[in-house]
Protein backbone atom coordinates (compact mmCIF):
# COMPACT_ATOMS: atom_id res chain seq x y z
CA UNK A 1 0.00 0.00 0.00
CA UNK A 2 1.25 3.95 -0.66
CA UNK A 3 2.29 5.61 2.17
CA UNK A 4 1.49 8.85 0.90
CA UNK A 5 -2.12 7.98 -0.18
CA UNK A 6 -3.37 4.49 0.89
CA UNK A 7 -4.09 3.20 -2.21
CA UNK A 8 -3.08 -0.15 -3.04
CA UNK A 9 -0.44 0.21 -5.47
CA UNK A 10 2.37 0.93 -3.43
CA UNK A 11 4.64 1.19 -7.18
CA UNK A 12 2.77 5.00 -7.66
CA UNK A 13 5.14 8.05 -7.25
CA UNK A 14 3.82 10.95 -5.79
CA UNK A 15 5.32 13.79 -7.52
CA UNK A 16 5.06 17.58 -6.80
CA UNK A 17 3.68 20.11 -8.79
CA UNK A 18 3.73 23.59 -8.94
CA UNK A 19 0.62 25.32 -8.94
CA UNK A 20 0.62 29.37 -10.26
CA UNK A 21 -1.69 30.71 -8.66
CA UNK A 22 -1.38 34.84 -8.61
CA UNK A 23 -4.62 35.69 -6.84
CA UNK A 24 -5.28 38.09 -4.22
CA UNK A 25 -5.72 37.06 -0.09
CA UNK A 26 -9.17 39.16 -0.12
CA UNK A 27 -9.70 37.55 -3.88
CA UNK A 28 -14.05 36.98 -2.39
CA UNK A 29 -14.11 40.13 -1.62
CA UNK A 30 -12.19 41.53 -4.46
CA UNK A 31 -14.66 39.45 -6.52
CA UNK A 32 -18.37 40.61 -4.93
CA UNK A 33 -16.68 44.37 -4.88
CA UNK A 34 -16.42 44.19 -9.29
CA UNK A 35 -19.77 42.88 -9.34
CA UNK A 36 -21.21 45.36 -7.18
CA UNK A 37 -19.73 48.05 -9.26
CA UNK A 38 -21.21 46.44 -12.30
CA UNK A 39 -24.02 46.08 -10.69
CA UNK A 40 -24.34 49.83 -9.77
CA UNK A 41 -23.54 50.46 -13.39
CA UNK A 42 -25.88 48.77 -14.77
CA UNK A 43 -28.59 50.02 -12.84
CA UNK A 44 -26.95 53.93 -13.32
CA UNK A 45 -26.83 54.45 -9.54
CA UNK A 46 -23.72 56.50 -7.82
CA UNK A 47 -22.44 54.92 -4.74
CA UNK A 48 -20.81 56.32 -2.39
CA UNK A 49 -18.90 54.53 1.15
CA UNK A 50 -18.75 56.76 3.91
CA UNK A 51 -16.08 55.91 6.33
CA UNK A 52 -15.17 57.64 9.45
CA UNK A 53 -14.59 57.30 13.37
CA UNK A 54 -17.80 56.81 15.72
CA UNK A 55 -19.44 59.72 15.98
CA UNK A 56 -18.30 61.89 13.25
CA UNK A 57 -21.66 63.05 11.99
CA UNK A 58 -22.04 60.46 8.68
CA UNK A 59 -25.54 60.10 9.82
CA UNK A 60 -26.41 63.71 10.69
CA UNK A 61 -24.67 64.67 7.27
CA UNK A 62 -26.89 61.61 5.51
CA UNK A 63 -29.86 63.64 7.07
CA UNK A 64 -28.62 67.32 5.98
CA UNK A 65 -28.23 65.76 2.29
CA UNK A 66 -31.59 64.16 2.21
CA UNK A 67 -33.35 67.27 3.51
CA UNK A 68 -32.16 69.30 0.79
CA UNK A 69 -31.65 67.05 -2.57
CA UNK A 70 -34.69 64.36 -2.29
CA UNK A 71 -37.28 66.38 -4.40
CA UNK A 72 -34.07 65.89 -7.34
CA UNK A 73 -32.30 63.12 -6.61
CA UNK A 74 -33.84 60.08 -5.42
CA UNK A 75 -31.54 58.78 -2.29
CA UNK A 76 -31.52 55.68 -0.80
CA UNK A 77 -29.10 54.42 1.76
CA UNK A 78 -27.42 50.77 3.33
CA UNK A 79 -26.80 51.57 7.32
CA UNK A 80 -24.01 49.56 8.71
CA UNK A 81 -23.39 48.97 12.33
CA UNK A 82 -22.58 46.40 14.82
CA UNK A 83 -25.84 46.42 16.25
CA UNK A 84 -29.32 48.40 16.19
CA UNK A 85 -31.22 50.18 13.24
CA UNK A 86 -30.60 53.45 15.04
CA UNK A 87 -29.27 55.22 12.08
CA UNK A 88 -31.70 53.50 9.40
CA UNK A 89 -34.27 54.64 11.17
CA UNK A 90 -33.22 58.56 11.32
CA UNK A 91 -33.08 58.04 7.24
CA UNK A 92 -36.34 57.06 6.99
CA UNK A 93 -37.62 59.36 9.30
CA UNK A 94 -35.71 61.82 6.43
CA UNK A 95 -38.03 60.52 3.72
CA UNK A 96 -35.67 58.07 2.01
CA UNK A 97 -35.14 54.51 1.95
CA UNK A 98 -32.98 52.56 4.28
CA UNK A 99 -32.28 49.06 4.87
CA UNK A 100 -29.52 48.66 7.82
CA UNK A 101 -26.54 46.19 7.77
CA UNK A 102 -25.81 44.79 11.21
CA UNK A 103 -23.26 42.57 11.32
CA UNK A 104 -23.30 41.49 14.98
CA UNK A 105 -19.49 41.55 15.35
CA UNK A 106 -17.32 42.59 12.60
CA UNK A 107 -15.69 46.03 12.33
CA UNK A 108 -16.56 46.99 8.56
CA UNK A 109 -18.87 46.11 6.11
CA UNK A 110 -18.11 43.56 3.37
CA UNK A 111 -18.99 43.30 -0.02
CA UNK A 112 -21.37 40.59 0.28
CA UNK A 113 -23.07 42.43 2.87
CA UNK A 114 -23.65 45.35 0.74
CA UNK A 115 -24.96 42.99 -2.06
CA UNK A 116 -28.01 41.73 -0.22
CA UNK A 117 -28.12 45.05 1.29
CA UNK A 118 -28.92 46.61 -2.58
CA UNK A 119 -30.52 44.15 -3.59
CA UNK A 120 -33.15 44.24 -0.14
CA UNK A 121 -32.90 48.19 -1.23
CA UNK A 122 -34.30 47.71 -5.09
CA UNK A 123 -36.90 45.39 -3.33
CA UNK A 124 -38.29 48.18 -1.12
CA UNK A 125 -37.96 50.43 -3.94
CA UNK A 126 -40.08 48.32 -6.02
CA UNK A 127 -38.69 49.84 -9.79
CA UNK A 128 -38.48 53.22 -8.35
CA UNK A 129 -35.36 54.33 -9.78
CA UNK A 130 -32.65 55.45 -7.69
CA UNK A 131 -29.78 57.73 -8.53
CA UNK A 132 -27.78 58.14 -5.46
CA UNK A 133 -26.57 55.04 -3.24
CA UNK A 134 -25.06 56.72 0.33
CA UNK A 135 -23.25 53.44 1.74
CA UNK A 136 -22.55 54.16 5.20
CA UNK A 137 -20.07 52.25 6.91
CA UNK A 138 -19.33 50.76 10.66
CA UNK A 139 -18.11 53.57 12.44
CA UNK A 140 -14.25 52.83 12.46
CA UNK A 141 -11.29 54.40 11.03
CA UNK A 142 -9.42 51.63 10.77
CA UNK A 143 -10.74 48.26 9.08
CA UNK A 144 -12.88 49.82 6.07
CA UNK A 145 -10.16 50.99 4.70
CA UNK A 146 -9.03 47.67 3.63
CA UNK A 147 -12.36 46.76 2.06
CA UNK A 148 -13.32 47.60 -1.20
CA UNK A 149 -17.25 47.68 -1.09
CA UNK A 150 -17.54 48.17 -5.12
CA UNK A 151 -18.46 52.14 -4.39
CA UNK A 152 -17.79 54.84 -7.12
CA UNK A 153 -16.56 57.91 -4.08
CA UNK A 154 -14.89 56.78 -0.31
CA UNK A 155 -15.65 59.84 1.81
CA UNK A 156 -13.58 60.35 5.17
CA UNK A 157 -14.79 62.72 7.33
CA UNK A 158 -12.97 63.90 10.27
CA UNK A 159 -14.62 65.83 13.19
CA UNK A 160 -12.92 68.89 15.00
CA UNK A 161 -12.80 67.14 18.33
CA UNK A 162 -10.71 64.34 16.97
CA UNK A 163 -8.11 66.05 16.40
CA UNK A 164 -5.90 67.45 13.51
CA UNK A 165 -3.81 64.34 14.41
CA UNK A 166 -5.80 62.08 12.74
CA UNK A 167 -4.49 62.06 9.25
CA UNK A 168 -1.14 60.84 10.15
CA UNK A 169 -2.69 58.05 12.74
CA UNK A 170 -4.82 57.05 10.41
CA UNK A 171 -3.24 57.04 6.82
CA UNK A 172 -5.39 54.15 5.11
CA UNK A 173 -8.38 56.26 5.24
CA UNK A 174 -6.90 59.49 4.04
CA UNK A 175 -5.08 57.34 0.86
CA UNK A 176 -8.11 55.25 0.24
CA UNK A 177 -10.65 58.19 0.05
CA UNK A 178 -11.28 60.78 -2.38
CA UNK A 179 -13.08 63.62 -0.48
CA UNK A 180 -12.57 64.52 3.33
CA UNK A 181 -14.83 66.18 5.03
CA UNK A 182 -14.08 68.11 8.55
CA UNK A 183 -17.06 67.84 10.43
CA UNK A 184 -18.13 69.78 13.33
CA UNK A 185 -16.34 73.23 12.60
CA UNK A 186 -18.61 75.24 14.54
CA UNK A 187 -16.42 73.33 17.62
CA UNK A 188 -13.25 74.58 16.79
CA UNK A 189 -13.69 77.92 19.03
CA UNK A 190 -13.80 75.00 21.88
CA UNK A 191 -10.59 72.98 20.88
CA UNK A 192 -7.18 73.27 20.14
CA UNK A 193 -7.48 72.66 16.21
CA UNK A 194 -4.90 73.59 13.39
CA UNK A 195 -7.25 73.66 10.43
CA UNK A 196 -4.32 74.40 8.28
CA UNK A 197 -2.14 71.07 9.63
CA UNK A 198 -5.27 68.83 9.54
CA UNK A 199 -5.28 69.95 5.36
CA UNK A 200 -1.50 70.14 5.18
CA UNK A 201 -1.17 66.46 6.09
CA UNK A 202 -4.05 64.84 4.52
CA UNK A 203 -3.12 66.27 0.96
CA UNK A 204 0.52 65.16 1.95
CA UNK A 205 -0.57 61.46 2.05
CA UNK A 206 -3.09 61.94 -0.45
CA UNK A 207 -1.99 65.17 -3.30
CA UNK A 208 -5.33 64.27 -5.16
CA UNK A 209 -7.62 64.40 -1.92
CA UNK A 210 -10.38 67.16 -2.10
CA UNK A 211 -11.23 68.88 1.59
CA UNK A 212 -14.40 70.52 3.04
CA UNK A 213 -14.81 71.78 5.93
CA UNK A 214 -18.69 71.90 7.12
CA UNK A 215 -20.80 72.23 10.46
CA UNK A 216 -24.62 70.83 10.24
CA UNK A 217 -25.27 72.97 12.98
CA UNK A 218 -24.17 76.44 11.40
CA UNK A 219 -24.34 75.01 7.42
CA UNK A 220 -21.09 75.60 6.17
CA UNK A 221 -19.58 74.11 3.85
CA UNK A 222 -23.12 71.87 3.40
CA UNK A 223 -23.86 73.48 -0.41
CA UNK A 224 -20.66 72.66 -1.15
CA UNK A 225 -21.15 69.14 -0.57
CA UNK A 226 -24.38 69.55 -2.40
CA UNK A 227 -22.35 71.21 -5.07
CA UNK A 228 -19.74 68.28 -5.24
CA UNK A 229 -22.63 65.30 -5.52
CA UNK A 230 -24.69 67.07 -8.00
CA UNK A 231 -21.27 67.07 -9.84
CA UNK A 232 -20.65 64.19 -10.05
CA UNK A 233 -24.14 63.13 -10.63
CA UNK A 234 -24.01 65.01 -13.98
CA UNK A 235 -20.64 63.00 -14.79
CA UNK B 1 -6.24 43.14 10.72
CA UNK B 2 -8.52 40.44 10.06
CA UNK B 3 -5.45 37.96 9.56
CA UNK B 4 -8.31 34.78 10.70
CA UNK B 5 -10.32 35.68 8.46
CA UNK B 6 -8.03 35.95 5.68
CA UNK B 7 -6.46 32.95 6.27
CA UNK B 8 -9.86 30.99 6.62
CA UNK B 9 -10.20 32.31 2.57
CA UNK B 10 -6.89 31.38 1.84
CA UNK B 11 -7.33 27.70 3.14
CA UNK B 12 -10.51 27.68 1.11
CA UNK B 13 -8.56 28.65 -1.64
CA UNK B 14 -5.74 26.28 -1.30
CA UNK B 15 -8.59 23.69 -1.32
CA UNK B 16 -9.87 23.89 -4.43
CA UNK B 17 -6.70 24.03 -5.77
CA UNK B 18 -5.90 20.44 -4.49
CA UNK B 19 -9.42 19.26 -5.78
CA UNK B 20 -9.02 20.88 -9.05
CA UNK B 21 -5.11 19.33 -9.23
CA UNK B 22 -6.16 15.83 -8.03
CA UNK B 23 -3.62 16.63 -5.26
CA UNK B 24 -3.62 14.27 -2.46
CA UNK B 25 -1.59 17.02 0.10
CA UNK B 26 -0.86 20.54 0.23
CA UNK B 27 2.87 20.91 0.56
CA UNK B 28 3.74 24.74 0.16
CA UNK B 29 1.87 28.23 -0.30
CA UNK B 30 4.21 31.03 -1.43
CA UNK B 31 2.70 34.42 -0.70
CA UNK B 32 3.66 37.61 -1.66
CA UNK B 33 2.79 40.08 1.08
CA UNK B 34 4.01 43.93 1.15
CA UNK B 35 4.16 45.98 4.22
CA UNK B 36 1.81 48.40 3.00
CA UNK B 37 -0.90 45.95 3.11
CA UNK B 38 -1.73 45.90 6.49
CA UNK B 39 -1.12 41.89 7.04
CA UNK B 40 0.61 41.14 10.16
CA UNK B 41 2.43 37.82 8.74
CA UNK B 42 2.97 36.54 12.37
CA UNK B 43 -0.72 36.61 12.65
CA UNK B 44 -1.25 35.39 9.82
CA UNK B 45 0.90 32.09 9.77
CA UNK B 46 -0.42 31.51 13.39
CA UNK B 47 -3.95 31.66 12.20
CA UNK B 48 -3.25 29.94 9.90
CA UNK B 49 -1.54 26.75 12.03
CA UNK B 50 -4.53 26.65 14.51
CA UNK B 51 -6.88 26.51 11.12
CA UNK B 52 -5.32 23.81 9.52
CA UNK B 53 -5.97 20.71 11.37
CA UNK B 54 -9.15 20.48 10.60
CA UNK B 55 -8.28 20.47 6.58
CA UNK B 56 -6.75 16.90 5.94
CA UNK B 57 -5.24 17.96 3.00
CA UNK B 58 -3.28 20.68 4.46
CA UNK B 59 -1.84 18.95 7.27
CA UNK B 60 1.66 19.47 5.52
CA UNK B 61 0.98 22.98 4.32
CA UNK B 62 3.80 25.18 4.98
CA UNK B 63 3.64 28.76 4.56
CA UNK B 64 6.17 30.86 3.23
CA UNK B 65 5.92 34.72 3.00
CA UNK B 66 7.77 36.46 0.86
CA UNK B 67 7.73 39.91 2.29
CA UNK B 68 8.11 42.52 -1.16
CA UNK B 69 9.56 46.01 0.07
CA UNK B 70 8.07 49.19 0.05
CA UNK B 71 9.52 50.76 -2.88
CA UNK B 72 8.51 54.72 -4.57
CA UNK B 73 9.13 56.54 -7.27
CA UNK B 74 8.75 60.44 -7.43
CA UNK B 75 6.69 61.87 -9.35
CA UNK B 76 9.14 65.01 -9.35
CA UNK B 77 12.49 63.87 -10.01
CA UNK B 78 12.01 59.85 -10.96
CA UNK B 79 14.28 58.77 -7.96
CA UNK B 80 13.14 55.35 -7.15
CA UNK B 81 13.87 54.52 -3.65
CA UNK B 82 12.89 51.81 -1.09
CA UNK B 83 11.62 52.69 2.60
CA UNK B 84 10.96 51.68 5.98
CA UNK B 85 8.77 54.81 6.56
CA UNK B 86 5.41 53.24 5.80
CA UNK B 87 3.58 56.30 4.43
CA UNK B 88 4.92 59.41 4.95
CA UNK B 89 8.07 59.44 2.72
CA UNK B 90 9.59 62.26 1.28
CA UNK B 91 11.46 61.97 -1.71
CA UNK B 92 15.39 61.54 -0.47
CA UNK B 93 16.46 63.05 -3.66
CA UNK B 94 14.16 66.11 -4.16
CA UNK B 95 11.74 66.18 -0.62
CA UNK B 96 9.04 65.84 -2.28
CA UNK B 97 5.67 63.86 -1.07
CA UNK B 98 4.70 63.39 -4.50
CA UNK B 99 5.23 59.70 -4.94
CA UNK B 100 3.90 56.74 -6.98
CA UNK B 101 4.33 52.73 -5.00
CA UNK B 102 6.26 50.42 -7.29
CA UNK B 103 5.46 47.38 -4.72
CA UNK B 104 4.39 47.21 -1.26
CA UNK B 105 0.99 46.70 -1.14
CA UNK B 106 1.02 42.95 -2.44
CA UNK B 107 -1.32 40.70 -0.66
CA UNK B 108 -1.54 37.33 -2.78
CA UNK B 109 -1.25 33.76 -3.14
CA UNK B 110 1.49 33.31 -5.41
CA UNK B 111 1.70 29.62 -6.04
CA UNK B 112 1.42 26.59 -4.47
CA UNK B 113 3.04 23.25 -4.29
CA UNK B 114 1.09 20.48 -4.20
CA UNK B 115 1.70 16.33 -4.31
CA UNK B 116 0.21 14.28 -6.93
Amino acid sequence: MCDACGCGDSHHIHETKTVEVNQSLLKSNEEAARANKKHFDDKGVLSINLISSPGSGKTTLLEKTIESMRDKVSIGVLEGDIETDLDAERIRAKGAPAVQLTTGGACHLDSSLVHKGFHSLEHQMSGEKLDLLFIENVGNLVCPSFFDLGEHVRVVLISVPEGHDKPLKYPKAIKTSHLLIITKSDLVPHFDFDMEKIKKDALALNPSLKVLITSAKTGEGLDEWFAFLQSLLSK
Amino acid sequence: MHEVSIALGMIEELEKIARENRATKVLKVNLKIGRLSGIVTDSLMFAFEAMKHEHPLLLSAEIVINEIPLVYRCNECNHTFETEDMYFPACPGCESYNLNIISGEEQHIENVEVEV
